[in-house]
């Protein structure tokens, strides 16, 4: 007998189903001895509240949830959603690599802070689908759960509050041209820049296929330390050779990023091996040195370095021809014989 | 012809106070927008426009949970085409709250998706305002340092949101246009004749560069800006003003600064946010 029921072998309270297939909660065995079960063990330690609930037999016993309508999120986004976004205007989709604790989340933490200051130097913001996401980031709220890396990118359908992988977007307007650049930046854990490295597991990393840039985050601590550099020189071209064969050798343009810029400036030594090595494996990159926070923010300001890399990855606005060039006329000339003839 | 405007904004924004002088305003009948008739429920306008004739503010309106709506009939000209206004007043805290969980009670809602028009409201030198993060604070947070309390959601991030939500909620007009939104920037007597002169949006770019720049980059809301006092100076710092106003009455008083060509100028009529909005 379980200690809600008076039949014998009852699995209602093990298992929450009537072996017998009955509704617990109108099965006669069930319902008086709940209420006989209730009184007799529970009487001594909640006198005061039988005595209330007395009187409002037969009222709610739980008071009514709370509804409420929800708003669209604005946490990170799913393929799904970059997807739609994709479909309805251009998005500068950036592909970010690179070790765990390299630097990535400082990174984009740092480029959050400029925004929200209007101190990214060039450019303004304009809008964003993800601001709460930042606003994690920023705050260092967005560890992956319980150090636990995650399998895949977020699914809508998901727990708020499970921080899962997904892609931060920026509408920024630069100053120069008045061009609005929608990017979407993936904030994903370093442990699937590892996987690609060590085993080529590349799926979880499909989204990079539409990158238009990818940036390489290395830790500039590591690489201004002689022992480890060479290691992580070795896995930059391990991972260089991964991209080629991910993305058929179309490789976006590659940007290698080194962190610490505030501590360490990179040498030429190492700037030239790691040129060395990532053309070893045909590909080509621009090396970026950045500082998302700074020790020394006399010398080297906090975000230092991020300007630059959001106007090498977005590119240099295009030129185009005149459209319609004027031509002097020189006197004598025997213009319409000519007409067209000098094009 | 009925339609809602909604008032938005955190905490300390302006927003009751706003609705007491408006109502002053509609029921003299001086402005752009007038009362065309004399609405069943005053109760609660009455009890702010006492705080301004008392020469106070209104106390905030955070604590109190019962929905107070000021439901009016507006008329541009006399016996033109009328239309009836409701002006919930919701207290700050609950757009923050609606942020930070992004879900709201259904019927506030209904409420926006009844509403095609809304005033945004910021207020200057608030003392409710929220800065964003800096590099110091974020990378203790980050290491998890500790020592920095948290301040919470900051000011422009709230507002960046609640614009979202209008984006999504907001109905269309009637005569087929988007919606429209007056961001008003109230306390703006506060500032020096350099920043009157710049503009409230040029004090938005400064203080919240975020809010700004979404606000250039809208396409589903026609947004405009405006300065706002609603009685023309600062009744608890300077009592030589509030003196004056005491003695003048609130009639007459405030005034909402309006683009003009290049500058930007004062405006007797405090009903221009709320006559753009509804578009009569």
């Amino acid at each position: 007998m379980s200690g809600s029921c008076s039949f014998d072998g009852c699995t209602v309270d093990e298992t929450g189903l009537c072996a017998l297939s009955r509704d617990p909660s109108i099965c006669g065995n069930r319902a008086t001895d709940e209420a006989a079960g209730a009184t007799s063990a529970d009487a001594p330690a909640y006198e005061g509240v039988a005595l209330q609930s007395g009187d409002s037999l037969g009222a709610p016993v739980l008071d009514q949830p709370v509804r409420a309508s929800a708003f669209p999120s604005s946490r990170t986004l799913g393929l799904a959603d970059l997807n739609a976004m994709m479909g309805a205007r251009y998005v500068n989709v950036v592909g970010i690599l690179g070790d765990p604790e390299s630097g990535k989340t400082a990174c984009l933490a740092s480029l959050y802070l400029l925004v929200s200051h209007a101190m990214l130097a060039g450019w303004s913001f304009a809008d964003s689908r993800s601001l709460a996401a930042f606003e994690e980031i920023a705050r260092g709220a967005r560890d992956w759960n319980d150090g636990k890396t995650p399998e895949q990118m977020t699914v809508h359908t998901e727990l708020a509050d499970d921080h899962g992988p997904g892609f931060l977007h920026l509408r920024l307007l630069r100053l120069s041209d008045g061009r609005r650049v929608d990017l979407a930046l993936p904030d994903v854990p370093g442990e699937w820049t590892q996987a690609l490295v060590n085993t080529a597991r590349s799926d979880r990393l499909d989204f990079m296929k539409s990158a238009e840039a990818i940036w390489i985050v290395l830790d500039g601590r590591t690489l201004a330390d002689i022992e480890k550099r060479q290691g992580l020189i070795a896995r930059v071209g391990q991972l260089a050779g991964r991209l080629n064969t991910m993305l058929d050798g179309r490789a976006p343009r590659l940007m290698v990023v080194v962190t610490h810029r505030d501590l360490h400036i990179l040498g030429d030594n190492v700037t030239s091996r790691l040129q060395t090595e990532l053309v070893r494996r045909g590909a080509k990159a621009e090396i970026v040195g950045i500082a998302p926070f700074s020790d020394l923010p006399d010398n080297v300001p906090a975000g230092f370095g991020i300007a630059e890399l959001i106007d090498l990855t977005v590119g240099k606005p295009a030129e185009r021809p005149t459209f319609w060039p004027s031509t002097e006329p020189t006197a004598g000339d025997r213009a319409y014989l000519n007409y067209r003839g000098d094009r | 012809m009925s339609r809602s405007i909604i008032l938005l904004g955190g905490p300390d924004s302006g927003k009751t106070n706003y609705i007491g002088r408006l109502w002053r305003a509609l029921d003299g009948g001086t402005g752009a927008l007038h009362a065309a008739e004399q609405p069943e429920d005053i109760k609660f306008v009455l009890e702010v426009t006492d705080h301004l004739f008392e020469g106070g503010f209104a106390p905030r309106s955070e604590h109190s949970d019962a929905r107070r709506d000021f439901e009016v009939v507006v008329a541009a000209t006399k016996d033109g085409p009328r239309s009836r206004v409701v002006v919930p007043d919701i207290s700050g805290e609950l757009w923050r709250n609606a942020v930070i969980n992004s879900e709201i009670d259904p019927d506030w809602m209904n409420e926006l998706r009844r509403a095609d028009a809304a005033l945004l409201f910021v207020r200057v030198d608030s003392d409710q305002d929220v800065r964003p993060l800096d590099w110091v604070t974020s990378r203790n947070m980050l290491e998890r340092l500790g020592g920095d309390e948290d301040q919470g959601l900051p000011t422009q991030v709230m507002l960046c949101e609640l614009i979202r939500f209008l984006e999504i909620s907001l109905s269309g007009r009637d005569d087929g246009k988007i919606p429209r939104l007056s961001v008003v920037v109230t306390a703006w007597d506060r500032v020096d004749a350099g920043k009157f002169e710049q503009g409230p949006v040029v004090f938005l770019e400064r203080e919240y560069p975020l809010v700004a720049g979404r606000l250039a980059d809208l396409e589903r809301l026609d947004v405009q800006v405006f300065g706002l006092s609603v009685v023309g100076g600062d009744l608890k710092h300077d009592p030589d003003y509030r003196l004056a106003f005491l003695d003048a009455g609130l009639d007459g008083q405030g005034w909402v600064a309006v683009r003009d060509g290049d500058g930007w100028r004062k405006d007797p009529d405090v009903t221009l946010p709320i006559a753009w909005a509804v578009g009569l």
